[in-house]
């Protein structure tokens, strides 16, 4: 098995442990950070996503996968960034203000991460001026927003307002998800995308960055 | 009391009391010493006689020592075994275990490619036997139906030899007479390697069916007897049916049927000492407006759950019924009633439950009912597994490290547990509405022919041997040429 073939066959199997050490030791041996990325993690990944579409792999599966990826992936980023490679791009993802849930949010990045991205998480019960203020310090191409309940996703259409209001809405994409919501909300309240899963919300940003 | 701890944690599940069985279990030894049955085999009556039973021309009293003896003799556990040997496919009969399959003779068959209901033929057979080779919770294989394109006699040697190479799961066969059962039983041995091997290891049991109320017939027997001298696992079935031709009490019916059964216990322990013997069969009630034998009624898992109890507290295993419906089509009726019973025999432990795909009160038989309870037989077996309790189920720990409002998707505790303590569904679909949408909004019904058609266009069942083959052909043979005589 070649060099590359040994990262993805790592990701698809969610070696946490293994597949960075076989990232460092591909480094070492002069393969481009963007060879490794692009043929050995995003092709695992890749790997990942149809069989857990095919219902051949589970959630708790897909997190060992994704896990295995984010832990390469730091090793990876300084190396990409020198070589002047296009990051997929980087996402801030957060449950709206007045909810204190955490896991669909947490599931998200987790395959947000596990898809290459960048994610920064602002937790829950995160307010509009929060958003505002995450989106101006760390430049985001994507915003994610999760709400469980109907009382508060509302929550999502008062964050949109409030970075529209901010000026910085023209640079981004904003996604949103979680049980109550649905595509025609999304359109409602002026949000570029809906999913209706973890996987479908990974996919959506996939969409948005170009790299789908 | 903690010994067998972790043995102890499948669901609790008894409806008869002790001394109701009891109660029961002499009821049933009363009625054969002193009622008697029919018994209409003169060479059965002999062998009866000898044995100490009290015979006046037809009828036949057993003394209850007797019964008990019979009773002491017949094995509770043994095993079934895969004409290929992969062990997944053996039957291990014993306390606790449930196994399902379909049922035989139904004279008409739900055609897989236009699922319209039409004359079963002998090319079903092989179809039938892949269904059941290839779906999970389907442990033994009949045919679903009679074979209507062939000699009239020779429709149940054509369906076990359409079977036999058809999966290598143990069999239950039928017969019209000994000319079939020896066929059939020349095909097993070819396959098992000689007769000892056979008696060693058998591949499939023998069906026969005494006539409610109180007659043994003379096919029912001189089967029997084929059976028994040739140590073939035997099933002593009837099919009493309560207001008709058994009592219309649940209690009556169960006594009853039991004293049928028993009396070919007697007659194939005297032959065959230890030879493995299931009671049985089917108990349920005339409906008395459609004057049908209601295979969905409530009264059938009902009966079968009190048979199964008395069964069991007499040492034997026994031939359950369940996942049959009286729907004519594959709808909400047919999924109610076929679902009810096999959970219901599954918590009863009933050793082998048949007529799995019986539509129509048993005149139709259908694969698409029979995957459809494939599914609904995985649900229940998971129900009935229980809960496990320990210190690594009972995860303090985990529960502990993960604390208030983390998330446990990530935990080793859940990624070690989180394929066996959940069950997944083949057919049952659970995506959200978008997911469900775009995968073209299909139902149960679309979901079971697809996955039926999948697995007959897909599924290889393991080959039987040249010399079975040969065999095969040389029975079929010889059986066309008695026929033309």
């Amino acid at each position: 098995m070649s060099e590359l073939e040994q990262i993805s066959t790592a990701i698809l199997q969610g070696e946490e442990e293994k597949a960075p050490k076989l990232v460092n030791r591909a480094l070492r041996r002069k393969v481009s950070a963007k060879d490794i990325l692009e043929n050995g993690l995003l092709v695992g990944m890749g790997e990942v996503g149809v069989r857990f579409r095919a219902g051949d792999m589970f959630v708790p599966e897909v997190l060992m996968s994704a896990e295995a990826m984010r832990a390469s992936m730091e090793l990876l980023r300084p190396e990409l960034i020198s070589e002047g490679v296009k990051l997929v791009g980087k996402i801030l993802m957060g449950t709206v203000k007045g909810d204190l849930h955490d896991i669909g949010k947490s599931l998200v990045n987790m395959m947000c991460e596990g898809a290459g991205f960048e994610v920064i998480d602002l937790g829950f019960n995160a307010a509009p001026e929060k958003f505002v203020e995450a989106i101006k310090e760390h430049q985001p191409q994507i915003v994610g927003m999760s709400a469980m309940l109907t009382t508060t996703m509302r929550a999502m259409g008062y964050t949109i307002k409030a970075i529209d209001e901010a000026g910085l809405r023209d640079r981004l994409k904003i996604m949103v998800g979680g049980a109550p919501v649905d595509a025609e909300f999304a359109k409602r309240i002026g949000a570029d995308g809906y999913g209706s899963n973890a996987p479908a919300g990974a996919e959506l940003a996939k969409q948005f960055a170009g790299a789908a | 009391m903690r010994t067998n701890y972790r043995m102890n944690s499948g669901v609790r599940f008894q409806m008869l009391s002790d001394d109701q069985l009891e109660e029961m279990f002499w009821g049933v030894l009363h009625l054969l010493e002193h009622t008697g049955l029919d018994v209409k085999h003169e060479q059965a009556r002999d062998i009866l006689e000898k044995a100490g039973a009290w015979v006046d021309g037809e009828r036949v009293r057993i003394p209850s020592y007797l019964v008990k003896e019979s009773l002491r003799m017949a094995p509770r556990s043994f095993t079934l075994y895969a004409r290929d040997g992969n062990h997944k496919h053996d039957i291990r009969i014993g306390p606790g275990r449930a196994h399902f399959g379909p049922g035989p003779t139904c004279p008409n068959f739900i055609d897989v490619e236009t699922m319209e209901r039409r004359p079963y033929v002998n090319s079903d057979v092989p179809a039938v036997a892949k269904m059941v080779d290839a779906l999970p919770n389907i442990d033994f294989c009949e045919s679903l139906g009679t074979v209507s394109d062939v000699h009239h006699d020779l429709g149940a040697l054509y369906e076990f030899a359409g079977m036999f190479p058809n999966t290598s799961k143990p069999i239950v066969a039928w017969s019209y007479d000994q000319h079939d059962s020896a066929g059939i039983h020349q095909i097993a041995v070819a396959e098992a390697g000689g007769q000892r091997a056979f008696e060693q290891r058998p591949n499939y049991v023998h069906y026969c069916e005494p006539l409610s109320p109180l007659v043994s017939t003379f096919e029912a027997l001189d089967k029997l007897i084929f059976a028994a001298k040739h140590r073939i696992p035997l099933i002593f079935t009837p099919c009493p049916i309560a207001g008709g031709t058994a009592p219309v009490t649940a209690a009556g019916i169960i006594t009853q049927g039991a004293a049928e059964s028993w009396m070919g216990l007697t007659v194939a322990q005297a032959l065959q000492p230890g030879l493995p013997f299931f009671m049985g069969g089917v108990y349920s009630v005339m409906d008395m407006s459609a004057m049908i034998l209601a295979y969905g009624a409530p009264e059938l898992p009902l009966f079968m759950a009190g048979v199964t109890e008395l069964a069991h507290y007499a040492g034997l295993p026994l031939w359950q019924t369940g996942g049959c419906t009286d729907s004519k089509c594959f709808d909400g009726q047919a999924v109610i009633e076929g679902s009810m019973s096999v959970f219901f025999s599954a918590l009863t432990g009933g050793d082998l439950c048949h007529d799995v795909g019986y539509t129509e009160s048993a005149m139709t038989g259908s694969v698409f009912q029979l995957c459809a309870m494939d599914e609904a037989i995985g649900y229940s077996r998971r129900i009935a597994r229980g809960i496990e309790v320990n210190d690594d189920t009972l995860a303090v720990n985990v529960i502990q490290d993960v604390g208030p409002n983390g998330h446990y998707l990530k935990e080793k505790h859940t990624r070690r547990h989180f394929k066996s303590e959940f069950w997944y569904p083949n057919l049952l679909d659970r995506q959200d509405f978008e997911s469900w949408e775009m995968t073209g909004g299909l139902t149960l019904k679309d979901r079971t022919a697809a996955r039926v058609r999948d697995i007959l266009a897909t599924h290889s069942p393991a080959p039987i041997k040249p010399e079975t083959e040969k065999a095969i052909e040389k029975v079929l043979a010889q059986a066309e040429e008695r026929v033309q005589e």
